[in-house]
């Protein structure tokens, strides 16, 4: 399986990544390759151009000015091996170990998962769950989307096509418990289902602000906000909880539905891994 | 009987883990794999491939395919009427109906796939830019992808000429089935929906080809095929050469496990276009190529019904089948390799010779099934293991003991549908099973578990299996075809030994175990001794490995022509040590007089004298040297043994966890421990993978879904747990050696055990597996089922 | 526009197992053939193409990389090393004497992916556990072995690579 013939430029800098985009319309960015390339070598992507912004310093790495943020360019296998960033979010570094494998994690960037938004990978639902920022260069300059606003339906984000995400910063506070939870076929697989438990909490250790996350299930990483309003005021080990959080999470949803995983399938998964990532939340404060 | 004109002598060799010759190449990445080979001029094809599963060709546009600079050639079905048609008529079965199949097709396609036309170009990337640019005209027509709806009158027609798609429909039965049927006391039904698997190798199939015009023509083929010399006679036949003109060249192979049992249109294609070119063409499929235009395997829907007594008696079993053939009869394979041996093995280590099956093969729109490790044996001893557990649970019996009860002994045994076995350790490894899983212990665990809402199972799956396919094998099992296989074995001027043979090895380690019963045999240095196979110039006719063959034909042609060998080796050396043949030996590397270690000569002296030794040489060196080629085709011999696993289902999220395997294999004499441990760990491997991971999935429209890694999921070190394996050797009563063939048990065993074992762990919500692989999602559709149906 | 630019064959540098290289591909030749077909070292092997049987491990400035999944273009000035660079002087490295010993190949087509991997991971994880070669080694796949060959030789492997370093 051979890709079809490309066009392969090296900007030097996010200004030149935007004007490679805009002087090929069809061109598309590659950063680790680990999505984009095996669609072109099966053809199903034919861009007539690749950018390559894996030679771009400013791209790449973890900074810590106020708050943290990771490049978008920054290897996978690098944000896995970074200890600052898994003490601060380890809710990060639990996602990342069920990315692919190490070779995949060796070339794949954190923003080129983001970006690429496949509806059942761990990185983008992790994103919402931390409400992280997405720093965007394009044509008209610099802006900022807020994961919320980020991540429209399949593969599709609110990035344009001549644009490139340049960092993405995580919020002031990270939260005080997580969980997370998927089942996949195979270790490293994309998940079949997924479940993402961030919150802070009081001085009494009740939720003061919470967010599930769903992903695997549907278009997109979803937001469950009735459930999150139903953990706010409460302990996360109280008794029955879990549980009623994890049927308000799970209602109402378009589930997809397809020849290898019905909804139906996806639905009964969510229910079990909400109310195992709240309950993993819960261990994640005590001690 | 044949062990007794042949025997072994005392083994330095075999019996023991010798070090694997090939390894080295293999581990420095010196082995030369068909996609490693490069010929001066070479040229590369690809495949213009249907994305219909059933269309008439109504126009093929090469046009611009063609003005694609580096394109050098088009060809479609027009092109190449002059070949002949490849028909899978070597199986003389009257059920049969063989239907021809043009290499490229062009009347119509059958599955999604199926090859059109082909692009030869200067690169690879080239050649498939050329493929995109081939523009075909398409008149769908309509699908059959559900075996039943195939044998309908009113479905679909693959080949209309045959007015049915039901390639073969075979009853049989033996004893009197019915009668004991009306007499038991029960009768338990069991329905099993068996997925689609593949062998999928990792190396990936190819062809290079080279033709050379001059002085009457020769082609040099180099496939990567386990079966050399009958891939020549059909390159052969369909191009219209002589074979003594067609030599075929395996290299090293990537793996195959059946795979390559198969003939494909692209075996013969690629040799008539480096004919029709007059330079090499390379052709290396993809991955996708792989799992959807190779070969399929094992798709079956199946019922089994067991006659019982209430004392749990087994009294007659009996078995409808039907497969899922696919779009063609492969070649030469048909759809019976997966049919009829489940069905001639339903008695499998039962004493119950009270049995009667019915097959039906209806041709679908999918890709062909063909020979895949364990066949139809794997599915057969799937439904036959679960339907049995199914027995236990309704009478209350412990499954263990149900099936000991109903056990044959040990002996060689005459099996209903008329095989011979020759002698096992059935019910020994069932209990060796037992005993290593910890049954008693689990039992307790599982009690326990259940209290805080766990659910673990215990699945057992004892098995017998032919192995050593041969003629008589095949015929006693429903297949009668007669095989030729030879071996060669030549003592060089200097004492070292070349051995030639039509079998093949593609990981099964035979260049070093047949170097292993060659040195035993000639009493050499092992590292004296060289295997070359997979070469039809310097090997006589054989016809390859398959079907757990190589150890037994191999053995059995390698000890008979090294021991014509050996005979001539000590008389000549009796008469240079002046002493009677009777008391001379051939060991370590010497001739010599036995008990008398100074009365010896080096073997290889005695090999110099019989070149050159002129008229003081015996008569039958001068006449006949130090070469001899002898075939072997062995009465039927079957391996034995059991699986056990043990299983945690996650029952909210269906996640199903394999906490534990034990596998007893009795494969008989033993050549090399550390490789037939490896064969069984790979075929439970395998096995693993139809129980729970593999499945190739077509859409009611006949789309393929299942074309990439991402979808059809091999097992990992993450889904394979450190196996727990034991060996059980019960020579063969009747295969030189005592040996029996191992390839495939792992595979047969395994599944049965998982889905005994999932079905165990959730016996406390009354649900039936009934289908592999066994998925999360299925667990969970019968689990909410079962909660439908008692929401207590 | 200034942006350094490919199109159509053009020259790469690089290292391979230590030894610079320069030659000609273009854009989309992925490393593997370019490896494979424009520098003759066919050791290592293309099984999927797409990421996820890991027969086309390379290493790529010290990390293990699909090499079906890159572009030559994208590793100019880069090192590599392949399963052509593991034994010195024709004598067998660590990792590949344990596969031998342990017999963690049968058809060896999987096997230069695993020995690149497998050396990367014990680079990481000088002591592993069984568990963690089981996790780590997932993301290659054998059909031949079952795996048994393959674990017991990176456990192996481990052992051997200490009684270098301890000069043993």
């Amino acid at each position: 399986m051979k890709p079809a013939p490309f066009v392969y430029l090296v900007p030097e800098s996010p200004g030149e990544v935007v004007d490679a985009l805009r002087a090929y319309g069809d061109g598309k960015i590659l950063a680790g390759g680990q999505s984009l390339v095996p669609m072109m070598n099966m053809r199903l992507a034919r861009p007539e151009a690749l950018v390559d912004v894996t030679r771009i310093g400013e791209l790449a790495g973890i900074r810590r000015t106020g708050r943290t943020s990771i490049g978008a360019t920054t290897r996978q296998k690098d944000v896995l091996a970074d200890a600052g960033l898994g003490a601060e979010f380890p809710v990060i570094h639990a996602a990342l170990e069920n990315v692919g494998h190490t070779a995949n994690r060796a070339r794949g960037t954190f923003g080129g998962s983001v970006a690429h938004a496949d509806p059942a990978a761990e990185l983008p639902a992790v994103m919402l769950a931390l409400d992280a920022e997405m720093m965007i260069m394009g044509p008209d300059g610099e802006r900022t989307v807020a994961a919320d606003d980020f991540f429209i339906t399949y593969y599709t984000t609110d990035l344009d096509v001549d644009e490139l995400l340049t960092e993405v910063r995580l919020p002031q506070r990270p939260p005080a418990a997580w969980g997370f939870q998927e089942v996949t076929r195979r270790h490293g697989d994309f998940a079949l289902a997924g479940a993402v438990v961030t919150a802070h909490t009081d001085e009494t250790r009740a939720v003061d602000s919470a967010r599930v996350v769903l992903f695997g299930v549907t278009d997109r990483p979803v937001r469950a906000e009735r459930a999150e309003e139903a953990l706010v005021g409460h302990r996360l080990d109280e008794a029955g909880l879990a549980r009623a959080v994890a049927e308000l999470a799970t209602e109402g949803l378009d589930y997809t539905d397809d020849v290898h995983v019905p909804g139906r399938y996806r639905r009964d998964a969510s229910v079990a891994l909400v109310q195992r990532a709240v309950r993993d939340a819960a261990k994640s404060v005590e001690g | 009987m044949a062990s007794e004109s042949f025997t072994m002598p005392a083994h330095r060799y075999v019996g023991r883990p010798v070090k694997r010759v090939e390894d080295p190449r293999l581990l420095t990445g010196k082995a030369r794999f068909v996609d490693d080979l490069t010929l001066p001029g070479m040229v590369h094809a690809s495949f213009v491939r249907s994305p219909h599963a059933h269309a008439r060709i109504v126009e093929i546009d090469t046009a611009d395919a063609l003005a694609l600079d580096g394109v050098l050639a088009v060809y479609t079905g027009e092109d190449l009427k002059h070949l002949r048609p490849m028909v899978s008529d070597g199986l003389p079965r009257e059920e049969l109906i063989a239907p021809p199949r043009m290499p490229l097709p062009s009347d119509k396609v059958r599955f999604v796939g199926e090859a059109v036309a082909v692009v030869v170009a200067t690169s690879p990337y080239l050649a498939e830019d050329g493929r995109d640019l081939v523009d075909v005209t398409w008149d769908p027509l309509p699908v059959v992808v559900d075996p039943r709806q195939a044998l309908q009158p009113d479905a679909p027609l693959l080949h209309e000429s045959f007015g049915t798609n039901n390639c073969a429909h075979i009853a049989d039965s033996a004893g009197d089935p019915e009668r004991a049927f009306a007499e038991a006391d029960h009768i338990v039904t069991k329905h099993f929906s068996h997925g689609r698997s593949t062998g999928a190798p990792i190396g990936l199939r190819g062809v290079v080809a080279e033709f050379e015009a001059q002085g009457g023509g020769q082609l040099t083929v180099y496939p990567s095929s386990q079966i050399p010399h009958s891939l020549r006679r059909e390159i052969a036949s369909t191009l219209g050469l002589p074979e003594g003109r067609v030599t075929v060249r395996v290299p090293d192979v990537g793996g195959a496990f059946g795979l390559t049992v198969t003939i494909f249109p692209e075996d013969v294609i690629i040799p008539e276009l480096a004919r029709l070119l007059g330079r090499p063409v390379k052709w290396i499929e993809d991955r996708w190529e792989n799992l959807a235009t190779s070969v399929h395997s094992k798709g079956m829907e199946s019922t089994m019904e067991i006659a019982v007594d209430a004392d749990g008696t087994f009294r007659a079993f009996r078995a409808h089948l039907i497969t899922d053939a696919g779009a063609y009869s492969s070649l030469y394979s048909t759809p019976l390799c997966d049919s009829i041996t489940a069905a001639t093995m339903l008695p499998s280590v039962y004493a119950v010779d009270d049995v009667a099956y019915t097959i039906d093969n209806p041709l679908t729109n999918k890709c062909h099934i063909g020979a895949i490790r364990g066949v139809g044996w794997e599915p057969g001893q799937l439904l036959r293991e679960t339907a049995i557990d199914e027995v236990a649970r309704t009478l209350g019996m412990d499954p263990v003991e149900l099936r000991i009860r109903n056990m044959i002994g040990p002996e060689p045994r005459r099996a209903a549908f008329g095989q011979t076995y020759d002698g096992g350790s059935y019910v020994e490894s069932l209990e060796r099973a037992r005993d290593e899983i910890g049954y008693d212990a689990f039992r307790e665990r599982q009690r326990t578990l259940r209290e805080e809402g766990r659910f673990v199972g215990i699945g057992f799956s004892p098995f017998v299996e032919p192995t050593g396919w041969a003629s008589k094998s095949g015929h006693a099992n429903g297949q009668p075809v007669n095989f030729f296989d030879s071996a060669s074995v030549t003592m060089e001027p200097d004492g070292s030994v070349t051995v030639t043979t039509g079998l093949h090895s593609h990981g099964q380690g035979h260049e070093t175990t047949f170097a292993q019963v060659a040195a035993d045999e000639l009493g050499v240095d092992f590292g004296m001794v060289r295997v070359h196979y997979g070469d039809t110039d310097s090997a006589v006719f054989g016809m390859g490995t398959h079907s757990s063959r190589g150890a037994v034909i191999g053995t059995g042609s390698i000890v008979a022509a090294a021991g014509e060998v050996r005979g001539r080796l000590i008389a000549l050396a009796a008469d240079m040590l002046e002493a009677s043949p009777d008391d001379v030996e051939l060991r370590d590397g010497q001739a010599m007089i036995k008990g008398v270690a100074s009365k010896a000569l080096p073997i290889a002296k005695v090999a110099e004298f019989a070149y050159f030794g002129g008229e003081a040489r015996t008569e039958a060196v001068t006449q006949r040297g130090l070469t001899a080629t002898r075939t072997y085709d062995p009465l039927e011999t079957y391996a034995n043994g059991a699986a056990a696993a043990i299983v945690e289902v996650d029952v909210e999220t269906g996640a199903i966890t394999l906490e534990r395997i034990v596998a007893v294999e009795d494969c008989g004499v033993v050549l090399n421990p550390m490789i037939v441990k490896g064969q069984v760990a790979g075929a439970v491997a395998m096995g693993i993978g139809i129980a729970l991971l593999e499945d190739l999935v077509y859409e009611d429209n006949g789309a393929f879904v299942s074309g990439s890694l991402l979808h059809y999921l091999y097992p990992t070190t993450a889904e394979v747990p450190m196996l727990d394996l034991h060996s059980i050797q019960t020579p063969s009563a009747v295969s030189v050696g005592g040996v029996k063939g191992v390839g495939e048990a792992g595979t047969i065993s395994t599944p049965a055990a998982i889905v005994n074992a999932i079905a165990d762990a959730l016996s406390p919500f009354g649900v039936s597996i009934d289908r592999a692989p066994v998925t999360p999602m299925y667990i969970r559709d019968v689990l909410r089922a079962a909660a439908e149906r008692d929401p207590a | 526009m200034a942006i350094e630019k490919r199109e159509g064959p053009t020259v790469v540098h690089l290292q391979v197992n230590g030894e610079a290289h320069t030659a000609v591909a273009e854009p989309r030749l992925l490393l593997s053939d370019f490896l494979r077909q424009t520098l003759g070292l066919t050791g290592t092997h293309v099984g999927c193409e797409q990421g996820v049987c890991g027969a086309c491990t390379v290493m790529v400035d010290g990390s293990p990389v699909r090499s079906c999944l890159t572009f030559a273009v994208q590793v100019a000035g880069s090192s590599v090393e392949t399963v052509e660079g593991l034994a010195v002087d024709g004598k067998l490295a660590p990792i590949q004497e344990a596969f031998r010993t342990e017999h963690g190949l049968q058809c060896g087509f999987c096997t230069p992916g695993f020995l690149i991997s497998a050396n990367a991971f014990l680079d990481e994880h000088p002591e592993p556990s069984v568990e963690e070669i089981r996790e780590h080694m997932s993301g290659n796949v054998c059909r031949c072995t079952g795996y048994q060959g393959i674990v017991a030789a990176v456990r192996k492997a481990a052992e051997l690579r200490r009684e270098v370093t301890d000069g043993v």
